[in-house]
């Protein structure tokens, strides 16, 4: 009798322990180690991730990893590589598990919250003498308003120019070797064409996003990074021409709950007539919608500022790795010159190393489109800056996003729907 | 020899009542790790302001006075809330009257139930994307309105469209999975009832509602419960139709689609996405109480 009742307490007891236990697991996930001294001897094993590069370039990574832990024996690397879709929630999970790898592929925006919570090493203290090897930009687009340092290596940048589908333009009265330079042009241009098509063609398939802001000359954030500021009245004035757009029909029906996929298969299908892309989308335009391409035009980013976005990558290094000289070196090895060049002549992306744009593969015609292409990105690239703030997260460009549909919509004016967006967002950015 | 029977038998008495929680522990640790801590972990962060790569502190009841000032919870709501009252009655309904129509024996049936079954199989990430393409401004659907002169219909761009059509899919997939549920209750209705009801002059439509509904009642509250708590928690459909930002200016996110956009990422809100969790929960268990009630409304 005793016994079972003891027993009773003893089950209960682990029964509590069970579920206690793992909460006071509950913590930073990570043990403070790692250091940002990154002179040691290099070598130890390292784990390093990539984010959606296995499925078309495991070759060239593998090569990569073999060459390295051949110039420094005792390093031993692991290549990981995760989907693209989901890659911030799987950053976040072995974040808060204390199992980030010790070199990770990031973004601005990813590499921000990690080096506010204390993550990403700080490379001007660990790595400050490699800085001069990048373009000054790119070095500066992993830098955090507010806060001191360089959180990731800048890795390849990539830009596009505008295409459009010149059969639209002739059929709507435009003159399809003159396509829009300007926001001006482009907003008149694209009421014409819907007004001759009756409204079954329109311009644009996509809401402005940060980005487009930017671009059209909108302040997006003050010096400080303490608060957002697109809500001035060019950001205003921007949000105006696009509900002009929305309400003649120039601007597409399902705009306000497009994806990049969607309007991407909207321009191929022919439903609109210019979408932004890369070099990479010639290739595509060829296979998968060949009368398309045979009325393909290519017209440089439209810019009121003269400068055109880039999306920027970098290699990020854990700031509590064990291995800091092997992680460091091996995230510089990864973004030097000579590889980034070898990556780049793999894929439509361009490298941010000083010098490595005045090669001849991204300066050369050799009469192909896909050259053209090329080298007139290389050639805006130079220039180009990463409009999207570093600060601007996920749940803040679904802010922007909703302002701007309800602004369209006719629910608030442009001016009250921006407020509300910079409002929100600064509330975010505060509980970030 | 009797001394030590009666000792083991005392020790076998005295050792029962450890042993079926020996048995139980293994999937009592299951239910602990998995289900339990979980669920305390929710409760917990709800009344933090915890980050994805920030612990936080407790803030007491902030998230939850937060909500009630939060617009796009109250849209969350009332878009769960409006799912539970157009896609229930739906699916309690439509299977019942697919599973008689499949209940009778005739040459090809078979055929027909598994193909009014293939939708519940079929992913739903699959599902969502072919009905996207079926819907959309080009698709097929409205290929079909423009040709009878019906003219473009914004099923992915209007609000209520757009909520509705993922309503439609999700009665779409659910319809053959509580189509077999039914098979089996009517399997179990005596064919005397039928006849006799039949014999005493009672109609087609007669015999249903005298016969056939009071035979799969508790069946019917079981699809009930089981329907509103996956209404009311929907995600895949709305997310999959209406996109990550939840359908024009967010009019169409749900709430568990909100948990996942304020919850996940790096910048994710934990603790207030573990407080509109736990409104979840609390409408959900209360779903499935009023709807027991009136289950037992009924037999009293």
């Amino acid at each position: 009798m005793r016994i079972s009742r003891i027993s009773r307490r003893a089950v209960a007891t682990g029964a509590v322990l069970a579920v206690l236990l793992p909460l006071s697991a509950c913590g930073d996930g990570g043990d403070g180690g790692g250091s940002t001294d990154a002179s040691g001897k290099i070598e130890g094993r390292i784990t390093f991730q990539t984010w959606n590069l296995k499925a078309n370039f495991k070759p060239y990574f593998e090569g990569l990893v073999a060459e390295f832990e051949d110039k420094y024996p005792g390093t031993d690397v692991k290549w990981v590589d995760q989907p693209g879709e989901g890659y911030a929630d799987k950053i976040s999970a072995d974040a808060a598990a204390g199992t980030l790898p010790d070199v990770v592929n990031v973004s601005p925006d990813l590499v921000a919250p990690l080096a506010k919570a204390g993550l990403a090493l700080d490379l001007d203290k660990a790595a400050g003498k490699y800085e001069k090897e990048y373009l000054p930009g790119a070095w500066k687009s992993h830098q955090i308003p507010g806060t001191e340092g360089t959180y990731a290596f800048p890795w390849y940048l990539n830009t596009g120019p505008l295409f459009y589908n010149k059969r639209l333009f002739k059929e709507a009265g435009l003159d399809e070797n003159k396509p829009p330079k300007t926001y001006g042009q482009l907003f008149d241009q694209a009421v014409q064409l819907a007004k001759k098509s009756d409204g079954k063609v329109a311009t644009l398939a996509n809401v402005p996003t940060i980005e487009d802001f930017g671009r059209y000359g909108v302040p997006l954030m003050n010096k400080e990074g303490t608060g957002f500021t697109f809500n001035d009245a060019k950001g205003v004035e921007l949000l105006t021409e696009y509900k002009k757009l929305y309400d003649a029909k120039a601007l597409d029906g399902q705009a306000l709950t497009a994806t990049p996929e969607s309007t991407g298969k909207k321009f191929l299908t022919e439903a609109v007539a210019m979408n932004p892309g890369s070099a990479l989308d010639l290739e595509k335009f060829k296979k998968e919608a060949p009368k398309l391409y045979k009325n393909i035009g290519i017209t440089p980013q439209i810019s009121s500022t003269g400068k055109d976005n880039m999306y920027v990558m970098g290699v990020m290094v854990n700031a509590r790795t064990k291995q800091t000289p092997a992680a460091v070196a091996f995230a510089h090895f990864v973004t030097d010159a000579k590889h980034q060049m070898e990556f780049a002549k793999k894929v439509a992306i361009f490298p941010s190393t000083q010098g490595s744009l005045d090669d001849p593969y991204f300066t050369k015609q050799d009469g192909k489109e896909e050259t053209r292409v090329r080298i007139a990105a290389a050639k805006s690239i130079r220039t180009a800056v990463n409009y999207t703030p570093v600060l601007f997260s996920e749940q803040m460009k679904v802010e922007l996003r909703n302002a701007v549909a309800r602004a369209l919509q006719g629910k608030e004016s442009p001016e009250e729907a921006l407020d509300n967006a910079v409002k929100q967002c600064d509330r975010l950015l505060k509980q970030s | 020899m009797k001394s030590s029977t009666r000792t083991s038998t005392v020790r076998i008495r005295r050792q029962l009542p450890t042993s079926p929680w020996l048995f139980a522990a293994p999937g009592l640790a299951v239910v602990a790790v998995f289900i339990l801590y979980p669920f305390v972990s929710t409760l917990n962060n709800s009344f933090t302001d915890k980050r994805t790569l920030i612990p936080g502190e407790y803030v007491g009841l902030a998230n939850f006075r937060e909500l009630l000032h939060d617009d796009m919870f109250w849209i969350g709501l009332r878009n769960s809330t409006l799912y539970v009252l157009v896609v229930v009655p739906a699916l309690v309904l439509l299977p019942l009257l697919l599973a008689m129509l499949v209940q009778k024996h005739i040459p090809g049936i078979t055929f027909f139930r598994s193909a009014f079954y293939t939708p519940v199989v079929a992913s739903i990430v699959v599902v969502g994307l072919i009905w996207v393409w079926m819907l959309d401004e080009r698709g097929l659907v409205n290929a079909v309105l423009e040709a009878v002169g019906v003219g473009k219909v914004g099923f992915l761009s209007d609000q209520w469209l757009l909520l509705f059509s993922a309503m439609a899919v999700t009665v779409w997939k659910g319809l053959g999975y509580y189509m077999i549920i039914y098979l089996a209750a009517l399997a179990n209705v005596p064919r005397e009832l039928h006849e006799a009801a039949a014999v005493d002059g009672a109609g087609a439509v007669r015999r249903f509602f005298s016969v056939t509904v009071p035979a799969v009642r508790s069946t019917m509250v079981l699809v009930g419960a089981l329907s509103s708590v996956a209404a009311f928690k929907v995600f895949s459909e709305v997310y999959l139709m209406a996109g990550p930002a939840g359908g024009p200016a967010g009019e169409d996110t749900t709430l568990v689609m909100l948990v996942q956009r304020t919850g996940t990422g790096l910048t994710g809100r934990v603790g207030y996405a573990s407080a509109i969790s736990v409104v979840v929960f609390v409408v959900t268990v209360a779903l499935m109480l009023l709807v027991l009630r009136a289950d037992r409304k009924e037999d009293a």
